[in-house]
């Protein structure tokens, strides 16, 4: 019986074949399980970031498919794969990306509005996130008003609202000072251990690893090491859910 | 939907400058070009108003000859079984029988070529609205013998005076050449100078023993129907009637009258795309500039999970809210104005002379009726779209990984 969430088989993606090619993936295999908290790392162009655009059906690869919960998405039709996005993966990206039109509960209960859910759920939902990263007194601020910290947790509540299988955050510290970036591991953390969130991080952010359960390392578009961590280098204490309570 | 709309209307006003000239520009754009186009309907509804009114009426009937050679003696055959006809004809709200002459006007400073007109005072006061022309001394139903009626510019040029004397010499209906002298009782003045200075009015009763001493005939006779809309059908029907003659509708006797009609309706919509074609690129810029500096917003939208479809709409929706928000302004502006010139009227005084030569008025009261205000509409509307299209397909092709760049 599988128990992974997201399985690659062979994939392989060359940019420019006819011209000059450049292989940014070469045949990887890889299986991802329900409540992982892996990071991919690797040095600039080791393919971290073209990896998770595929297992989050973003790009497609050349060659090899991936399969998400047991469906092949590669090879879906467009406009499936963007309900199929939107039903089961969320994304956090490096630059938060948030609507700056919306409020952060307007950003949080857009998704779900994208999924149809009710107002009242949405309602619901989206103030139980915001108060679960913190941002519980910042619900009617818009990005421009927020820290990059507080806007990067609206955005992990955001890819919390569609309650997907899984989450792919690429870099999502890179922006962010060390307070900030520590409070956003702790949440991220804390949800994994709790709620048993599935976390897929592309980053190079030393303290992003530092976190991970499990660390695939890239090298020239190849899984050159995927190690398993018994224990994060750190654990929730409390003292960081105070921290994640208060900042 | 109305989340899109609320986000289409928030994205508007992200850059308030930019949204702001371009719905300034619209809203200029769009009443400048209504009330311009109002204005230019007034004007040509006027100059077929007036002519109608004063001058051709609804129909005219004619002997067929007179029409091409305009000879004395090609005058309307059977005219007794005519005012028959049409005294008791329920369309008919009047006629007025008219005896027709080309010839010269001697005044002691010149000689003009004028064009006579005897007219039966009271019929023709029934049927068109001319002796409300009258600017000095009196129409002609004064007591004057031989009174004659000329307009003020060839009183001017001829540096005549009421109650002076004038010679006409034409040709009567056996071909021998009369002359007559007249007594100015009245000037008039008209819309066109030009007809001012080549037409002359005088009484039937004076014009008739001269003209055809032996009988009493008519070249033409205008008709005023109680509907302009009957026409067509009134002259079908007089042409049936009665051999010899033909009944005209004001659009046959005046071509040039129909066309102007038909030019007004064709250049308020020619104005109007003109004006939305030039802001179509407006939009189009706009919108491409808005599109390009939300790449990757675009993309994460697509990332998580929104559909093209709802990406294409949502940029559809920020050019028609937007652009549509200042038609509607501009055209409501536009409307309040032709709604006070109406009343008011435009004085173009100071080309008033210019004017006058063509044969308009220079006070204008412009007007739009609800089918041209709903050509404009239209038009408004398919360039909208036509101009968002482009923007709206580049944002819906967009790839999901400029999220990233």
């Amino acid at each position: 019986m599988k128990n992974h969430i997201i399985k690659t088989e062979n994939i392989s993606k060359t940019y420019n074949p006819d011209t000059v090619p450049v292989h940014a993936l070469k045949a990887v295999n890889l299986e991802f399980s329900k409540g992982e908290f892996t990071s991919i790392v690797g040095p600039s162009g080791s393919g971290k970031t073209t990896l998770l655009n595929m297992l989050g059906g973003l790009d497609k690869p050349t060659e090899g498919h991936v399969e998400v919960d047991g469906v092949k998405i590669t090879g879906m039709k467009d406009s499936k794969l963007i309900e199929f996005r939107l039903q089961n993966i969320g994304f956090v990206f490096q630059h938060y990306n948030l609507i700056p039109v919306f409020t952060a509960k307007e950003n949080v209960s857009f998704i779900m509005l994208l999924q149809k859910r009710s107002k009242k759920e949405m309602e619901h939902r989206a103030e139980e996130l915001l108060n679960k990263v913190g941002l519980g007194d910042r619900m009617d601020a818009r990005p421009k008003q927020m820290s990059g910290g507080q806007q990067q947790r609206v955005a992990v509540a955001r890819a919390l609202a569609s309650e997907p299988k899984f989450i792919l955050a690429d870099e999502p510290t890179a922006n962010l000072d060390t307070s900030s970036a520590m409070n956003l591991l702790d949440i991220m953390e804390k949800m994994n251990k709790e709620q048993g969130i599935t976390f897929i991080f592309s980053t190079h952010d030393q303290r992003v690893i530092d976190r991970a359960r499990r660390v695939i390392t890239m090298v020239d578009g190849q899984v050159h090491t995927d190690e398993i961590h018994k224990e994060s280098s750190s654990t929730i204490t409390e003292n960081d859910s105070q921290r994640i309570d208060t900042e | 939907m109305k989340t899109l709309f609320v986000i289409a209307w928030r994205n508007i006003w992200r850059n308030p400058g930019r949204s702001g000239v371009l719905l300034m520009a619209v809203v200029a754009g769009l009443w400048a070009g209504v009330v311009t186009v109002g204005t230019m309907n007034g004007m040509l509804n006027q100059r077929v108003d007036y002519l109608i009114d004063s001058e051709i009426a609804h129909a005219q009937i004619h002997n067929p000859e007179f029409l091409l050679e305009r000879r004395p003696y090609d005058y309307i055959p059977e005219f007794d079984k005519l005012v028959e006809i049409l005294e008791s004809d329920q369309r008919v709200a009047g006629f007025a029988p008219r005896v027709l002459a080309d010839g010269m006007l001697q005044s002691p400073v010149k000689t003009a070529g004028v064009r006579i007109r005897g007219i039966d005072i009271t019929k023709e006061t029934q049927t068109t609205s001319f002796h409300e022309n009258l600017v000095d001394g009196q129409y002609l139903d004064s007591d004057i013998r031989n009174a004659v009626f000329v307009g003020q510019r060839l009183l001017e040029s001829h540096k005549l005076r009421i109650g002076n004397r004038l010679v006409l010499t034409f040709e009567d209906v056996n071909g021998d050449l009369t002359s007559a002298a007249f007594t100015i009782s009245g000037s008039f003045q008209s819309a066109s100078s030009d007809y001012d200075e080549s037409h002359v009015f005088v009484r039937v009763t004076d014009l008739l023993p001269l003209l055809s001493p032996d009988s009493e005939v008519y070249h033409e006779v205008a008709v005023r129907l109680h509907d302009i809309a009957l026409s067509d059908e009134f002259v079908r029907d007089i042409s049936a009637q009665i051999t010899g003659v033909k009944a005209q509708t004001w659009n046959q006797i005046s071509p040039e009258l129909s066309t102007l009609v038909e030019l007004g309706g064709v250049m308020l919509h020619i104005v109007t795309l003109i004006i939305m074609l030039a802001l179509a690129f407006g939009i189009l810029n706009t919108m491409l500039m808005a599109i390009f500096e939300r790449l990757r917003e675009i993309g994460m939208l697509l990332s998580i999970g929104m559909s093209r479809a709802k990406v294409f709409l949502l940029i559809m929706l920020e050019s028609v809210v937007l652009t549509l928000t200042g038609a509607v302004t501009g055209i409501i502006l536009a409307l309040i104005s032709i709604r006070r010139f109406a009343e008011t009227g435009i004085n173009f005084e100071m080309f008033a002379d210019g004017i006058a030569s063509l044969g308009w008025d220079h006070v204008v009261y412009p007007v739009l009726s609800t089918q041209e205000f709903a050509g404009i509409i239209v038009i408004v509307i398919v360039i909208t779209m036509l101009s968002s299209l482009y923007p709206a397909i580049k944002a819906m092709r967009q790839n999901p990984l400029e999220v990233e760049k």
